[in-house]
């Protein structure tokens, strides 16, 4: 038999205290302004190099963009060079990295031998833990001279001269070993890791019951792998391709190691070049002018800009791969 | 027990409300903590003074072993100086930013009609001198004036021309494209290297001229690249078959890297020395603003191509603990032999008695809120 207590003759408890009690309010608030904050620090920082670049923007309006004259003792500040040596070492980047390191991702989650599995994951992501100025002076000693200069001079002497059967202007003139082939050789690297661990995420969160209906209609390993795993994870995939373009459009250290830092536009890969973070890294401490300041200011706004439009680009691809395929949601 | 909880609530709310409201603002929103943050104008009231600055790398080997040295003797004073490059020792002291700040550049005149109290006080020279790689030449090659500006002009391509060879009897040079290697990063040792270019040749100076970061020739041409710092020069030119570049005297002697004897202004054949650089600054007259430059010095033992690296004090101050420190210190620097030994051992020539002693005149011209300052030595 159950005793009813008799009922509570105390007024009802006052609201800011029923609030409070249980933790809910305060913690949504809490989560809430913290969301907030990252979202104050991304306008803030825009806001900011927009205020501060209006010295450069009144004078020189669109054209800082499309000038390619970087001349800063004549005050003649154009940041198409950086633009233009920005792409290219990420998109070159990104050629690299992408099927390596989707190829690394496939293996670990699909073929590795399971007790191999980790301790191969943790050398991946050590990768990742690399501090850039370290890959940087790796790249000085190491790589350009051992790697990028026989494959840059290869590729000079196979497409790069006239009169070969496929002539390339991509590989044409000097080549000394700093270059855009040799900065978007070590983006490559520090990329890797990004892609590949999250992408072999991705394919292991792929639910088992996919595999084992691709094999149960007669699927090879191959088909498997390439017409259901792939397909199931590649929005997740292009998730980890994103943000290893992110990382390479802002790295500097490493790539101003390596690019060989001239101002100047070039169709060639091999000939040296410069990017809009390093030029900012280079010149910011000495830039004594207010137009000075303002132009290097406002190739960081450029930069902010362009991270931001390639974002947006990203998320509708995303969006629009989660779109033919509605079974997923990654 | 439950009211404390919710005090808890209400404190950590107010604080990250707080956060936001101090960085979603553009101007910095002082918390009631105010008192801690560092305004270099006020006294701490204590007997121990710590001066801030921040400039010029070119300087910042000296001063920190001078900062230390000073230190041990005077316990009470320690030195703060962070090398961010002269363009941002200049803002920061220009806006209250530092005590002093290190400098490889010179004041504009708009600086001075907007900081009329600043002054620069020219402390050390440096050298810089022409590193180079070509395969098969192991001893020190001479250059001149015109073959070094032909060079970087990009006139001069190859290291087998006529002109080169003319300067080198005796050196066989190969036929091999001449890569020009420069600093990519804004620099002192740009700006002392083009002021030289300049004075040299017309051409360079009605082209890129002279200044921290200049538009090479050479880029335009693909047969440029740029390096960072003095390593990053260092590591293209040992890269590159057929590279030249310029570097510190001092990074070059401390690793052991090979560069090229000059022919000065006199038309002797000179080597980068302390001694020869001294012999630069003696014929340099210092102007109204203590500042001169001496590349391509007349004097026939002078290296051609060096400079100043100054520092920019304030003429006033309102802390006289810090002003008396500040002065007491720069004079040390200036007149103590440990600070002169030291500064030598790390490659710097030092000021000749002439334009020393005009120097410890404007540290004496210090004043603090109206009275002059108490040098200590």
């Amino acid at each position: 038999m159950v005793v009813t207590k008799p009922l509570s003759t105390k007024l009802p408890t006052p609201l800011v205290r029923r609030m409070f009690q249980h933790g809910d309010v305060p913690f949504k608030i809490i989560i809430v302004l913290a969301t907030l904050f990252t979202l104050a620090l991304v306008v803030g920082v825009g806001v900011m190099l927009w205020l501060f670049t209006s010295v450069t923007r009144m004078d020189l309006g669109f054209s800082f963009v499309t000038s390619k004259t970087w001349n800063p003792t004549g005050s003649q500040f154009g940041a198409l060079p950086f633009v233009v040596g920005t792409l290219i070492t990420s998109i070159l980047a990104l050629i690299i990295s992408v099927p390596l390191g989707v190829g690394i991702a496939i293996f670990l989650a699909e073929l590795c031998p399971a007790r191999l599995r980790a301790p191969l994951g943790v050398m991946v992501e050590l990768l990742a833990a690399v501090p850039s100025v370290v890959f940087g002076l790796w790249g000085i000693f190491v790589f350009v001279p051992t790697v990028v200069k026989p494959l840059g001079n290869f590729l000079k002497n196979a497409f790069g001269t006239s009169g070969d059967v496929i002539d390339l202007p991509l590989f044409h003139g000097p080549f000394y070993g700093f270059s855009y082939l040799a900065a978007g050789a070590i983006l490559a690297v520090m990329v890797l890791p990004t892609i590949a661990a999250i992408s072999r995420d991705v394919l292991l969160a792929v639910p088992g019951s996919q595999r084992e209906g691709a094999f149960g209609i007669g699927c090879t390993r191959w088909e498997a792998i390439w017409q259901v795993v792939l397909p199931y994870g590649l929005s997740g995939i292009l998730g980890a391709v994103i943000l290893g373009l992110g990382r390479a459009l802002g790295e500097t250290m490493a790539v101003t190691m390596v690019i060989g830092n001239v101002a100047q536009l070039s169709g060639s890969l091999l000939s040296p070049g410069y990017t809009m973070a390093s030029v900012i890294a280079n010149e910011w401490g000495e830039s004594s002018t207010p137009a000075y300041a303002s132009a290097l200011l406002e190739i960081g706004l450029l930069l902010f800009i362009m991270s931001v439009l390639l974002n947006l680009l990203a998320r509708l691809l995303v969006w629009s791969v989660q779109r033919r395929n509605p079974q997923q949601h990654a | 027990m439950k009211a404390n909880r919710v005090t808890v609530y209400i404190s950590v709310m107010l604080a990250t409300g707080l956060t936001l409201a101090a960085c979603g603002g553009g101007n910095p929103v002082s918390l009631a903590s105010s008192g801690n943050t560092t305004n270099p104008n006020q006294d701490s009231g204590s007997s121990a003074v710590q001066l801030n600055a921040s400039g010029s790398t070119f300087i910042q080997p000296a001063l920190e072993d001078w900062a230390y040295t000073y230190s041990q003797a005077h316990p009470s004073v320690t030195i703060n100086y962070s090398g961010v490059g002269s363009g941002q020792g200049i803002k920061d002291i220009e806006a209250g930013n530092v005590d002093f700040a290190g400098s490889d550049a010179l004041l504009q005149p708009s600086d001075y009609q907007a900081h009329p109290d600043l002054q620069m006080l020219p402390m050390l020279a440096g050298a810089v001198v022409l590193a180079y790689n070509v395969k098969g030449v192991n001893t020190p090659i001479t250059l001149n004036a015109n073959v070094v500006a032909g060079i970087y002009m990009g006139k001069i391509t190859n290291w087998n021309d006529p002109a080169i060879a003319a300067l080198n009897p005796g050196i066989k040079f190969p036929d091999t494209p001449i890569n020009v290697v420069h600093r990519s990063d804004g620099s002192g040792t740009t700006n002392i290297f083009t002021l030289y270019l300049s004075a040299v040749s017309s051409e360079w100076k009605n082209g890129p001229g002279a200044g921290m970061t200049v538009q090479w020739p050479a880029d335009k041409l693909g047969r440029g690249q740029g390096g960072k710092g003095n390593p990053g020069v260092s590591a293209a030119i040992q890269n590159t078959n057929g590279a030249i570049g310029y570097v510190e005297l001092a990074y070059a002697m401390e690793n052991k890297i090979l560069f090229a004897n000059m022919i000065n202004a006199a038309g002797k054949t000179v080597s980068a020395t302390i001694p020869s650089t001294v012999s630069a600054i003696g014929s340099a007259q210092l102007s109204d603003r203590l500042t001169a430059t001496f590349v391509n010095a007349s004097d026939p033992a002078a290296w051609p191509i060096a400079g100043f690296t100054y520092l920019i004090v304030n003429k006033s101050y309102t802390n006289c603990a810090k002003a008396d420190a500040l002065a007491s210190f720069v004079n040390w620097d200036l007149t103590n032999s440990e600070a002169i030994t030291h500064a030598n051992t790390l490659f710097y020539a030092t000021l000749p008695d002439a334009a020393r002693s005009k120097v410890l005149d404007a540290v004496k011209a210090i004043t603090c809120n109206g009275k002059p300052v108490t040098i200590n030595p």
